[in-house]
């Protein structure tokens, strides 16, 4: 079977650069503010860059630092729109609570 | 091989055959790093960095695997798939090292898996048919020739920033022009050996 050799080769050669990635990422892991992962994951993900900023990471850290606005995102759904704009003002709010102690 | 051969290999590709100038590969990066000094010497690093290790594990991989097995045809992709690799575990060491340098080349890191320049060594040195040590002395010099042409042309463009532009020229066409300047100064290089 001549034809299954070169893809034996390419998976093979995946599989191991797939373990070495994961390894350097367990090696250099790099503690990173869980909000902006929470953020992340209700904007839509397309990294379409309509916001202006590179993609959804960057817009979720223009969001955290009030620099950016909901508005900007584009392809965002009504109510995922809705639950991430409250999910900010729970943030924002906590946070002034926190400065006031 | 001896060591004037070896000498002349290296000069042939840190200026003469200049990746960026005379082969115009690498240019995305070529322009849009090259603003500010700092910026441009890290992009610089980073691509040694991919290129010198690519190019031994890629020739390693060809002469290894791909050729024993006559499967020669694979090596395009099988190359893009290490350099992809490569620069996603780059891009964590930076990450972790220099966050700094990691915000300023932002998008261009990632790109650098395609950065034609990479795959570019990466076949030059199949197709030439170097032996290791030719290989290591080929693609160790062509990136310090990147490394070195960004450098200047970022000096060139800082100063450039402050000089009286015409308003229409401002910006990249005036970076264009003293790119295609600095091409036809390399190109005069041709007649050194």
């Amino acid at each position: 079977m001549p034809i299954l050799l070169p893809a034996f080769v390419l998976g093979g050669t995946g599989f191991i650069l797939g373990i070495l990635i994961f390894v350097v990422s367990k090696y250099f892991h790099v503690e990173e503010d869980h909000r902006i992962d929470d953020i992340e994951g209700m904007l839509p993900k397309y990294n379409c860059g309509a916001c202006g900023y590179a993609g959804c990471r960057d817009m979720a850290q223009g969001l955290l630092a009030k620099q950016a606005k909901v508005e900007q995102c584009k392809p965002i759904k009504t109510e995922a729109k809705i639950a991430l704009m409250k999910h900010l003002d729970e943030l924002f709010k906590s946070e002034l609570e926190l400065k006031k102690q | 091989m001896s060591i004037g051969a070896l000498i002349s290999l290296a000069f042939t590709a840190l200026i003469i055959e200049n990746v960026i100038l005379t082969q115009f590969l690498g240019i995305c990066p070529f322009l849009g790093v090259s603003k500010k000094r700092s910026s441009a010497l890290g992009m610089g690093m980073a691509v040694v960095a991919v290129i010198v290790i690519s190019s031994i594990i890629t020739y390693v991989l060809y002469h290894g695997v791909l050729a024993p097995l006559e499967i020669e045809y694979m090596r395009t992709i099988v190359f893009i798939l290490v350099i992809a690799a490569l620069v996603q575990m780059v891009e964590l060491v930076v990450k972790k090292i220099s966050p700094a340098l990691y915000k300023a080349l932002g998008i261009y890191l990632p790109l650098i898996t395609t950065n034609c320049a990479v795959l570019g060594v990466a076949i030059i040195n199949i197709n030439k048919e170097f032996n290791f040590i030719q290989m290591l002395v080929y693609s160790t010099f062509v990136s310090l020739g990147f490394l070195l042409v960004i450098y200047l042309f970022s000096m060139l463009r800082e100063k450039i920033d402050s000089a009286p532009v015409p308003k229409a020229f401002k910006g990249t066409p005036i970076a264009l022009i003293v790119a295609a300047i600095l091409a036809m100064i390399f190109s005069r290089f041709g007649g050194l050996i």
